[in-house]
C-alpha cells in the first residue's frame, strides 16, 4: 500500500482501498479534503515525509485470537493489540470501531491511522488511577496503524505513563496516537518517554485531546535519540480548562524529530502553557511548530508558549515556529523562541573550578533539561527520566540523588544533627 | 625570603582588538597577601582573567610562570586543578545545576587529580554544611541552583564557600567587597583570613581600601594603563587614599 496514492482518491475510493467500513466515511472525507502530506504541507514542512508516503508498505494485519495476560498496573499493546491488562486497576478496555471525529484535526495522517485501524482500543477510567501503557512493536519494515482512545469520567485523576518498545521493528512506520476525552473536572497526566535509535521504527503519533469544562491535562513528552519521529497534537480547551504541555527533545545524528501542535481555546477562562526545550547534536533537526488559537468564544484566555533550543554542533538545526492566532481582546498571551549555543560564561565558571570541559558541558546540558524533568510531580518518574535522558546523552547513567532530589542531603544532614 | 609562587613577565593581553595589559610584570610570593589597586579600566579584572585562562582574553606576549611552569596555554580547568582559584566579581547564575552537586564534582575532580579518594555524598555534605554555617549562609543554599536568585552578598559568600572547600594555593579575589554590606564583608573576610596558612598566596583586586581593613596586605601594587607602576608595603594605601591614583607616577 502506497499512502501517497490515497491523495488523488475520492472518500469512497479511500474506503474501498483501505477496506474500511461505512462508519469511517467522515474520516475518509477529511483525508480527501486535507490530501496526503507532502514536503509542502505546513505540518510536515520540516520532516521528510515524502519517502514514507511514496513507499509501498505491507500493512501489519491486526486481529486474530490473542491471549491477554495480567500485569501490575500495566497495559501492554503489542502491534496494535492489547496483550496485557493490569490486575488491580479498574479500567475498561474495549475495542470499538468508531470514535467521535468531529474535532477536525489538521493532520491527514490522523485520519489515515483511523481509517487503517480495524478497531480502536478504548480505555475508560472510572476512578483515580496510575497506569503505564507500553506500546510494543515487533514487525520490522511494515506499516502499523492503530488508535487508542482514553476516556476519563468526570472528577477522576489519572496518570498515564507511556513507554515504547520497538527494538525488533526496525524500519517500520507506526501511525498511531491517542484520542483523549477528559470529562468535566477530571485531570489527565500523560507522560511519554521515547528513545529512538537510528534505523528504528518511525513513529508518527497524531493525538487529539479534548479537555472539557474545568478539566485539565498535563502532557509531558521526552523524545530522545537518533531516530526520526513526529508527534502532532490537536487540543480543544473548553471553559476553565487547562493544558500544561512540556516537551524535552534531545535529537542527534541526522534525525528529524519534534512536535507540531495546535491548541484551540474555545471556552472562556481557559489556560495553556506550552514549553519546549530542544537539544540538538550533530546534524539533527528539531521541530517545534506550534499554534495557539483563541476563538471568539475564548474570553479571558491565558496562553503562553515558549521554545528554547541549544545547538551543540554547527550542523544542528532548529525549526522553531511558535504562533498565536487571536480573535479577541480580553486575554493574556505570550510566545517566544530562542536558539543558541551553551553559555560560554557558565562553561568557564565550571571549568575555573577544575571541572573538565566535557563534564562541564554535560552539567549545563543536564541543567537545561532539568527544568522540564523537574516539573514532574512524581519523584520516581523524575528520577527515571533523569536517568533516561542521561543514558541517551551520555550512553550511561551516573545520575545520583544529589542531582535529582534532596532526600539524601537531608539524610546526611540529619545524621549530623 | 619567601619563594615566588607566580611570576608574571612582560604580559601583553587583549580583549578583541583592544590591548589592555601592556607589558605587566608582577611577582607573587608564597604565603603573602598582594593587593592590586588601580582606577577603573586599568586592567585589574583582565589580569585576573588572564591568570585563569578566560575565553575573552588573548595573551599576545609574555609569560605567566606558576610553580615554575608557564601556564599561558593551559586550559582553565588545569590551572584550577593546580591550585589557582578566582573569586568572581559577578558570579554567573546557572539554573538547574544544584549547588551541592556542582561543588562535589569540583572537589572530587581536584581530589582525583591529587590522587586522593573521592568524597561520597554524605561526607561531602557534612563538610559543606559546616562551612555554610560558618559563613552565615542559609542552609537551603546547599540545594538551590548555583547562584540562581542569590543576592550579591549570597553570591560572594558562595564564592568563599567554594574557596574553602577547594583549598587552593593561589586565591584571586576580584572586587570581593563590591555589593557587600558590613556583616557580609566581615563574614567573607573571616573566611578568607582563616585560609591564611603561611603557604597560601592571595591576590586581592580592589578599587577601594575598605577590604584591606579586614584582609591585611603584605604588598600593594598599583595597576594603571595595563602596567604595574608602583609596588610598596601597606603604607601605600594611606597615600592612595589621600592623593588618589592620579598622583602615583610610574617608577
Amino acid at each position: 500500500m502506497r499512502p501517497a496514492l490515497l491523495g488523488a482518491m475520492t472518500p469512497e475510493e479511500i474506503l474501498e482501498t483501505l477496506q474500511a467500513g461505512e462508519e469511517k466515511l467522515e474520516a475518509a472525507r477529511r483525508l480527501a479534503q486535507l490530501g496526503m502530506p507532502t514536503r509542502k504541507s505546513e505540518a510536515y514542512r520540516y520532516f521528510e515525509i515524502e519517502p514514507l508516503m511514496e513507499r509501498d508498505w505491507e500493512p501489519v494485519q491486526i486481529g486474530g485470537e490473542i491471549e491477554i495476560t495480567e500485569s501490575e498496573r500495566q497495559i501492554v499493546i503489542t502491534d496494535g493489540i492489547v496483550t496485557q491488562l493490569p490486575r488491580d486497576v479498574e479500567v475498561q478496555v474495549a475495542c470499538s470501531s468508531a470514535v467521535d471525529l468531529s474535532g477536525k484535526h489538521f493532520d491527514p495522517l490522523y485520519y489515515l491511522s483511523h481509517l487503517m485501524s480495524p478497531e480502536i482500543i478504548s480505555i475508560r477510567f472510572r476512578r483515580d488511577e496510575k497506569v503505564t501503557i507500553v506500546h510494543r512493536f515487533t514487525q520490522p519494515g511494515k506499516l502499523l496503524a492503530y488508535r487508542t482512545a482514553l476516556y476519563l469520567d468526570a472528577n477522576v485523576r489519572v496518570q498515564v505513563e507511556e513507554r515504547y518498545e520497538g527494538e525488533q521493528a526496525c524500519g517500520a512506520l507506526v501511525l498511531g496516537g491517542y484520542d483523549a476525552f477528559i470529562a468535566r473536572d477530571a485531570r489527565l497526566s500523560l507522560i511519554k518517554d521515547q528513545t529512538l535509535r537510528e534505523g528504528d521504527y518511525t513513529p508518527i503519533l497524531s493525538h487529539r485531546i479534548k479537555v472539557d469544562t474545568q478539566a485539565s491535562c498535563d502532557w509531558h513528552t521526552f523524545d530522545f535519540g537518533a531516530g526520526n519521529g513526529l508527534q502532532l497534537v490537536d487540543v480543544e480547551l473548553h471553559e476553565h480548562a487547562t493544558i500544561d504541555a512540556d516537551h524535552l527533545l534531545y535529537a542527534t545524528d541526522h534525525c528529524r524529530r519534534g512536535t507540531v501542535s495546535r491548541i484551540v481555546h474555545i471556552g472562556q477562562s481557559s489556560t495553556s502553557n506550552q514549553r519546549a526545550k530542544n537539544i540538538l547534536a550533530e546534524k539533527a533537526r528539531g521541530i517545534f511548530d506550534a499554534l495557539i488559537k483563541v476563538e471568539h468564544t475564548g474570553k479571558y484566555t491565558k496562553a503562553h508558549q515558549n521554545s528554547k533550543a541549544i545547538l551543540l554542533n554547527d550542523g544542528a538545526y532548529m525549526a522553531s515556529k511558535p504562533q498565536l492566532e487571536i480573535y479577541i481582546d480580553d486575554l493574556e498571551a505570550s510566545h517566544g523562541s530562542t536558539t543558541g549555543q551553551l553559555d560560554e560564561a557558565q562553561l568557564f565558571y565550571l571549568r575555573s573550578r577544575g571541572i573538565a570541559k566535557e563534564e562541564a558541558r554535560k552539567m549545563l546540558i543536564l541543567a537545561f533539561a532539568n527544568e522540564i524533568i523537574d516539573a514532574l510531580e512524581d519523584e520516581a518518574l523524575r528520577e527515571r527520566l533523569h536517568a533516561s535522558f542521561e543514558t541517551a546523552y551520555w550512553g550511561q547513567t551516573q545520575v545520583s540523588c544529589m542531582e535529582t532530589c534532596h532526600g539524601c542531603e537531608e539524610t546526611a544532614l540529619g545524621e549530623k544533627a | 625570603m619567601s619563594q615566588t609562587v607566580m611570576n608574571i613577565k612582560n604580559l601583553h593581553a587583549k580583549i578583541g582588538t583592544k590591548e589592555i595589559l601592556k607589558g605587566l610584570n608582577l611577582e607573587l610570593e608564597e604565603g603573602k597577601v598582594h593587593a592590586i589597586m588601580g582606577p577603573n579600566g586599568a586592567g585589574k579584572s583582565t589580569l585576573s582573567k588572564a591568570i585563569t585562562g578566560h575565553y575573552d582574553i588573548e595573551v599576545t606576549d609574555g609569560e605567566i610562570d606558576y610553580k615554575g611552569q608557564n601556564i599561558v596555554d593551559w586550559e582553565p580547568e588545569d590551572r584550577a586543578l593546580e591550585g589557582i582559584f578566582l573569586s568572581f566579581q559577578n558570579p554567573v547564575e546557572i539554573p538547574g545545576v544544584n549547588n551541592a552537586y556542582f561543588l562535589r564534582t569540583a572537589v572530587n575532580a581536584k581530589r582525583k587529580y591529587e590522587g586522593k579518594e573521592e568524597l561520597n555524598a554524605a561526607e561531602f555534605l557534612r563538610e559543606m554544611k559546616k562551612l555554610v554555617e560558618e559563613l552565615g549562609m542559609k542552609p537551603e543554599m546547599i540545594s538551590r541552583s548555583l547562584n540562581e536568585g542569590f543576592s550579591g552578598g549570597e553570591k560572594k559568600r558562595n564564592e568563599i564557600l567554594q574557596m574553602m572547600m577547594l583549598e587552593p594555593d593561589l586565591i584571586i579575589l576580584d572586587e570581593i567587597d563590591s555589593g557587600l554590606d558590613i556583616d557580609a564583608l566581615r563574614a567573607v573576610s573571616e573566611g578568607i583570613n582563616k585560609m591564611k596558612d603561611g603557604k597560601r598566596s592571595f591576590l586581592v583586586i580592589t578599587h577601594y581600601s575598605r577590604i584591606l581593613d579586614y584582609i591585611e596586605p603584605d604588598y600593594i601594587h598599583v595597576l594603571k594603563d595595563g602596567k604595574i607602576i608602583k609596588t610598596a608595603g601597606p603604607e601605600l594605601v594611606a597615600e592612595l587614599e589621600e592623593k588618589g591614583y592620579g598622583a602615583i607616577e610610574e617608577a
